[in-house]
């Protein structure tokens, strides 16, 4: 027994350290709790900690399982569904393609049909942890693309719970058509009845597990998440789906607050345990075998992404930057890949699903932060006509909906066509901006009299518009950035 | 809110406070997590990169929201 602590011990002590020194130069950490378990796992040539991957399977079971029901507790159904049909259409769009894309390729891998679904779930739905983590630490949470990405993430949440119950037959072995359509249906009936629970029954829930103690709070919470869980895979539906309906359910009980705060250490911990406990199940000489796929899966989802990014650009009106932003924030895999994978495995299915996720999950850890901090360099090689506008001079800008001198837009249309003072002067002029405060019309900086800045440096009038056709961006002087409406506050916008 | 204050949501992480500082384009945005950690970006004139960004714990916050406010003194 203390021979299993001190391997436990110090595999989840050096998988803490390990991830600690990636936070350093700002890589996600879960990437480095599986590599650990693949460096010191049975698997591997070296020394091993852990000789028997399946002593941790109970442990690592109820990794997945908080990992999921986090994910339920937290989901901020109110802010989705308030933002619009637009944002719906944006993360459509972005499912679609990288899931989409996913499928084609897990096709042509040729590994089976089961395993090309799985893969398309893997390769589809990127890390919400991941990115959220990358908008903080790049200091872009003042960007006006930045609610659009973090809307997006969270309907693929949304997304990971009805794909979950698709492929439910597929995990449970089933073969006939009948057998699948038989599963699909328990799956979304089972779904159906977690809603119904989480509509009428949140109050019965709360009182079950709400004790005015945290440390009974939280008992009662990790007993009713685990056995709903184990009741959800006892029906065949998956313990995943389970979870993540019961986070949803208590998200409606009075207790929601108290059981957010209490359930991120536990989670944090067990879900480590869970990548560990994967990483120890894959062998680093299975590596080469799946190493072109891996290399081809990692290009096919940056480029879905960043053909979402455009789509989603164009959707809300954002320049080069703002899309290739939302393009490439999005692109790191992480918790969801590897649960599928997980699942993938228990399952029975193709054996190479395993490395093959581990390690494209691992490269695109160390893609992903790089290429989102460099969007800069994305933007400013797409052309104009793959968004709605062309932003001719503003492409590189940052955008922000920060702008807090909105309050003095009090003109935005006008019928001059020309600069007045270039006129009088009688020159020339490249471009005209409009004055959104006094109605004031100039022209731009690639003109020689630059009139719009001057007329800001006189006035202090803040913002201005183009008046090119086919442009719709403004300009705040104060801010020196571009600035969009809100989204939510004029949703035709 | 009161006036030169726009709130704004981001869906899983928060609520975010832009606050006008008025005197030529300052500005400051506040970002309230949901787990009580807040992010304090700093906004100067002609640059749209923060100049400054912080990252305050509930604790650390409502010490500086206290000594902000003028409830606090020693």
């Amino acid at each position: 027994m203390h021979a299993d602590l001190i391997g436990f011990g110090a595999i989840v002590l050096i998988a803490g350290l390990v991830a600690r020194a990636g936070r350093r130069v700002g890589l996600p950490s879960i990437p480095f709790y599986m590599l650990t378990g693949i460096v010191l796992g049975p698997a591997t040539p070296g020394p091993v900690l852990i000789e028997h991957p399946e002593d941790l399977a109970l442990l690592a079971a109820i990794g997945l399982v908080l990992l999921l029901f986090n994910l339920g507790v937290e989901f901020p159904v109110q802010q989705v569904f308030g933002s619009g049909k637009r944002l719906f259409i944006a993360a459509g769009c972005s499912i679609g393609l990288n899931v989409g894309a996913g499928l084609a390729f897990g096709f042509s891998l040729g590994w089976g049909t089961s395993e090309a679904f799985v893969i398309a779930g893997a390769l589809g739905i990127s890390s919400s942890a991941i990115a959220t983590k990358l908008l903080i630490e790049l200091r872009r949470l003042a960007n006006a693309e930045t609610p659009i990405i973090l809307g997006i993430i969270v309907i693929e949440d949304l997304f990971l719970a009805f794909y979950l119950a698709l492929l439910s037959p597929i995990l449970a072995g089933a073969s006939s058509p009948a057998e699948i359509a038989m599963h699909i249906g328990m799956s979304f009936g089972y779904l159906l009845l977690l809603v119904v629970v989480a509509k009428w029954g949140a109050r019965a829930v709360g009182w079950l597990i709400g004790s005015h103690e945290d440390e009974l709070l939280v008992i009662g919470m990790v007993g009713l998440v685990v056995l709903v869980a184990g009741l959800s895979a006892e029906v065949g539906v998956s313990d995943a789906i389970g979870a993540l309906m019961i986070g949803l359910v208590v998200a409606r009980t009075a207790v929601r607050e108290r059981v957010e705060r209490l359930v991120l250490p536990l989670r944090d911990v067990f879900a480590a345990i869970f990548f560990v406990a994967f990483g120890l199940s894959i062998d680093v000489g299975a590596f080469g075998s799946v190493a072109g796929p891996v290399a081809i899966a990692v290009l096919i989802t940056i480029v879905a992404n960043i053909g979402s990014g455009l789509i989603t650009g164009s959707l809300f009106g954002f320049n080069q930057r703002g899309a290739s932003n939302v393009g490439l924030t999005v692109l790191g895999r992480g918790e969801f890949s590897l649960i599928l994978a997980t699942l993938a495995l228990a399952a029975g299915l193709n054996p190479r699903i395993g490395p093959f996720v581990a390690l494209y999950v691992l490269i695109l850890a160390v893609l992903s932060p790089m290429l989102a901090a460099q969007s800069r360099y994305l933007a400013r090689v797409i052309p104009d006509q793959f968004l709605r506008s062309r932003w001719r001079y503003v492409r590189e800008e940052t955008m922000s909906t920060a702008c807090s001198h909105t309050d003095r837009i009090h003109i935005t249309e006008t019928d001059a066509e020309s600069c007045f003072q270039c006129v009088e002067a009688g020159d020339g002029w490249e471009h005209l901006r409009l004055c959104l405060t006094c109605g004031a019309v100039g022209c731009c900086d690639d003109s020689a009299n630059k009139h719009a800045t001057a007329h800001f440096e006189e006035t202090g009038h803040p913002l201005i518009r183009s008046l090119e056709p086919g442009e719709d961006w403004r300009y705040c002087y104060l801010d020196g950035a571009l600035v969009r409406e809100p989204i939510g506050a004029h949703p035709t916008g | 809110m009161g006036q030169g204050v726009h709130v704004q949501e981001l869906p899983g992480i928060g609520k975010r406070y832009d606050i006008d500082l008025g005197h030529g384009g300052d500005r400051v945005s506040v970002v309230v997590r949901r787990d009580g950690t807040r992010d304090l970006y700093v906004f100067t004139a002609r640059s749209d990169e923060p100049t400054a960004v912080i990252e305050l714990s509930e604790e650390q916050s409502r010490k500086v929201g206290a000594v902000l406010s003028g409830t606090f003194f020693a």
